[in-house]
């Protein structure tokens, strides 16, 4: 019962960063998501020990175990998007395998040598 | 075609919904494959079902916003595992920062003037532009540009599925060994389903694929205004 409580606290606090961020960005008209703030605004709390690890890990760590179930209703939306797939699904093919792969093995290179460079 | 109520529909939504994901989930955690895509798998499953029922995506909606709700403090809570990696981030902030930024910028870009190129409509372009970030972050910044969720959320799925089943193989082709080096590669293009794909080559990794991912999605965002301004100068075919 006392998890329960404390869960939903930390669930509320997590809300209001994330209200506090979506709010800035309405109002500023920051080119930016809400949530990638809210990210960036939390762990800054957490680095100067506004925010502790144990005001928010609960709640953070049930959330983020079934994050992909949020996914799925969103994904359902492409019930009404199949005809892009049909008309242009080579290209599409092609785009996300090209973009893929590219950046995957350019990651891997560069990291790779600007850790050796170092030790 | 089933005559309900906008509630009793709404409940049916919900009803199908949670159990698809829960079937779902149990079939990944048994056989852990790239292809077993949770996100794939449990829409199609929906879909299937709701157009057996006869019900369309408006029926859908209001289920969809009940159940989505908690997506924005769920993505605030992705801080969390950013914090407790810190200590790596400090010991390599340069080299991870760098591959990282390489990584997402090049991801966009691609993926950005090759659809252009290829003459796919705007939103389109818009919704596969952030295609190597994690859902929560691509959706919304797709939404920026006029870009379409589902689309997204498409993309996100295609690209981290691709990442996921070439990745090791591209790696070992291009002689990537160092395991900071395949984390960081796994976590920058291809999100949670890559680093699903590191954690299982080790924990390294996994840690480094974790943390890759969250500053992808971060960078992604603060580069996508540069990517958009620089698509302005892509003709379209």
């Amino acid at each position: 019962m006392t998890q329960t409580i404390k869960a939903l606290g930390q669930l509320a606090l997590l809300w209001l960063i994330y209200w506090a961020c979506d709010w800035l960005v309405t109002t500023t008209g920051l080119p930016v998501p809400a949530t990638v703030l809210g990210v960036v605004a939390l762990f800054l709390l957490l680095l100067t020990g506004v925010v502790k690890l144990h005001h928010v890990q609960d709640a953070a760590d049930l959330l983020l175990k079934h994050l992909v179930f949020f996914f799925i209703p969103v994904a359902v939306g492409l019930m009404e998007w199949g005809g892009v797939f049909y008309e242009h699904g080579l290209v599409l093919l092609a785009a996300i395998l090209i973009s893929t792969i590219v950046p995957i093995v350019a990651v891997g290179l560069v990291s790779q040598r600007m850790q050796r460079r170092r030790g | 075609m089933l005559a309900l109520g906008p509630t009793a529909t709404t409940l049916l939504c919900i009803g199908i919904t949670v159990p698809a994901y829960v079937l779902v989930r149990a079939l990944y955690l048994r056989y852990k494959h790239p292809l077993l895509n949770v996100v794939a798998l449990g829409a199609a499953l929906i879909i299937t079902i709701l157009v057996l029922c006869g019900l369309t995506y408006k029926d859908y909606t209001p289920a969809k916003n009940i159940m989505t709700a908690l997506l924005g403090p769920a993505t605030v809570g992705l801080a969390v595992p950013l914090y407790r990696y810190r200590l790596l981030l400090a010991r390599n902030g340069a080299a991870i920062l760098g591959s990282v930024a390489l990584g997402s910028f090049l991801a966009m870009l691609l993926a950005a003037v090759l659809t252009r190129l290829g003459g796919l409509p705007d939103e389109v372009v818009m919704s596969i532009l952030p295609k190597s970030v994690s859902i929560p972050f691509a959706v919304e910044i797709a939404k920026i540009y006029n870009g379409v969720p589902p689309l997204a959320a498409a993309f996100v799925v295609a690209t981290g599925t691709s990442g996921s089943l070439l990745g090791g193989w591209l790696l070992n082709l291009a002689r990537v060994g160092d395991p900071t080096a395949r984390g960081l590669a796994f976590g920058t293009v291809s999100h949670g389903q890559g680093t699903a794909t590191a954690l299982m080559e080790g924990e390294q990794q996994g840690a480094m694929a974790g943390l890759a991912m969250i500053l992808s999605g971060i960078l992604t965002a603060g580069f996508a205004p540069v990517v958009v301004w620089l698509l302005g100068f892509v003709p379209v075919l």
